[in-house]
Order: structure tokens, then C-alpha cells, then sequence
């Protein structure tokens, strides 16, 4: 079927040497599917949460809804890739890993005000820790993506 | 759910998964046969979709769990043609990533939904 395919050729040298490489080819575009997916899981957790019980832990689905929102700038932010796009990005991915962190730790000191799991609740157990890896690996890619300073 | 559809999907979504990785190490891209393995997971996905609409009413659980059952069911058939719609736009080995992520996401969202419809017992 199919003829094995050549891998891309890479950038080619001095063209675009100060212009910042496209977020979303490359790894980028497991980065890009990996957000979008937890964007939707962290949207239709929240949305639910929200509209069904909450009341019983305000803070928490609050900070869940703040995730979701993160995420689906993050998406959009890598997805689009230009220059103001990646000060997004670099903005959203900062503060989804200070929250993951937060969040993470704050889930086991008090216990009472996360009752259920949340996206970023216990460093994101519930989603196999992809939260607490996905913004590092988010910030290495923003950096590795950057243009090269002068 | 029909326990049987469950299994197929998991299967086929495990074809695809497999398919991928082994396109990525031979560095080949999207072609009709990865397509056609995702097509079948995508016509598993719309039955299922259908099923678990016409069962909406039976679904085990308070209004939250017939919400997320209601949700995941709907959401699945947009996950393949998203995931091959990235990877098609992709040259590189990683658009294989794409497909093996949607693969993935597949499965745990299939085993999710059975996992609340036996809720019921």
C-alpha cells in the first residue's frame, strides 16, 4: 500500500532564524491533541459539577472550572502558534502548573473541601498524572520552540 | 451498554492504537488503511451513540451519571475524525502520536460508559 514516507525536512538554515518555530507541527501536535482532550474532560466535569452539586464543595468545582478554562486557552493558544498566541500559552501552561501543584497539594491537606475528584484534585490522579506532567512538558516545548535570542 | 458492542470498540480502538505505533516506527503516515481502521471505530462509535440514546432512559444512577453517560456517548464519534484530522495536517512521525492518543482516549471513554451503565447491576 503505501510507500514509506521521508520524515520532514527540518527548518532550513538561516530561513527563519529569528521567527519562533511552530507550536503545533512536530511533538506539538500530540501536545495539542493531549490539551484538547483534557480540555473537554475538564469542561464536561465541570459543567456537571457545577449545574448538579455545587453546593457541596463551591471551591473546588470553582478551581475545576478554572482549570477547564486554562485548558481550552492552552489548546487554542498552541493550536494557533503565532507570536502573541505563545505569550498565551506561556501565560496559561504557567499557571496550569502552579494550580495542579496548589490544588494537588491542598487536596490532601484539607480533604473536606474536595470531596470528589477534580482535573487537578490529588496532582490529577484521576487522569493518570497527565495533569501534572502535560504543563511541564508544555513549558520545555515553548521553550524549545522559541526563536534563538540574538 | 450492549456488552458486546463495548468489546468490539475496545478491540477496534486497540487495532488503531496498534496500527499507529506501527506506523510511527516505520515513519509512515496516514494512508486509506489507517483511515479504514479508524472508519470502523468511527461506525462503532455512531451505533453506540444511537444505542445510548435509545436507552438514555434506562441508564442507571442519579441525573449526574445519566448526564455523563449522555455526554461521553455523544462526544465519542467527534474524537476519531478530530484525531485524523491532525494527523493528516501532520508530516512527521508524530501524527501517528495523534491517532494513538485518540485510540486511547477511545477505549478509556468506552470502558467509562459500560463502567456506568453496570452501575445498575
Amino acid at each position: 500500500m503505501a510507500e514509506p514516507q521521508p520524515e520532514r525536512q527540518p527548518d532550513r538554515q538561516g530561513e527563519l532564524l529569528r521567527t519562533p518555530r511552530s507550536t503545533r507541527s512536530g511533538p506539538g501536535v500530540v501536545l495539542v491533541a493531549v490539551y484538547g482532550l483534557l480540555a473537554l474532560a475538564a469542561t464536561g466535569r465541570s459543567v456537571l459539577q457545577i449545574s448538579e452539586y455545587f453546593s457541596r464543595a463551591p471551591l473546588a468545582y470553582l478551581l475545576s472550572a478554572l482549570a477547564a478554562v486554562i485548558y481550552v486557552v492552552a489548546t487554542v493558544a498552541l493550536a494557533r502558534g503565532d507570536r502573541t498566541s505563545r505569550t498565551v500559552a506561556l501565560v496559561a501552561i504557567s499557571i496550569e502548573l502552579v494550580g495542579v501543584l496548589v490544588v494537588g497539594l491542598a487536596s490532601y491537606l484539607a480533604k473536606d473541601a474536595f470531596p470528589d475528584k477534580t482535573v487537578w484534585s490529588h496532582f490529577g490522579s484521576g487522569y493518570g498524572f497527565v495533569p501534572l506532567v502535560l504543563p511541564v512538558l508544555g513549558l520545555l516545548w515553548l521553550r524549545r520552540t522559541a526563536a534563538p535570542t540574538a | 451498554m450492549l456488552y458486546p458492542l463495548t468489546v468490539a470498540l475496545l478491540v477496534a480502538s486497540v487495532v488503531l492504537l496498534a496500527v499507529a505505533a506501527g506506523y510511527a516506527v516505520r515513519r509512515r503516515l496516514v494512508d486509506d488503511r489507517l483511515l479504514l481502521v479508524a472508519a470502523v471505530v468511527e461506525l462503532g462509535l455512531v451505533v453506540q451513540l444511537v444505542v445510548a440514546l435509545a436507552h438514555l432512559g434506562s441508564v442507571p444512577g442519579d441525573s449526574a451519571e445519566q448526564a455523563t453517560f449522555a455526554a461521553y456517548a455523544i462526544t465519542l464519534p467527534f474524537v476519531p475524525p478530530a484525531a485524523v484530522f491532525l494527523a493528516l495536517k501532520e508530516k512527521t512521525r508524530w501524527a501517528m502520536g495523534v491517532v494513538a492518543v485518540g485510540a486511547f482516549a477511545v477505549a478509556v471513554m468506552t470502558a467509562r460508559l459500560q463502567q456506568i451503565w453496570n452501575l445498575g447491576g
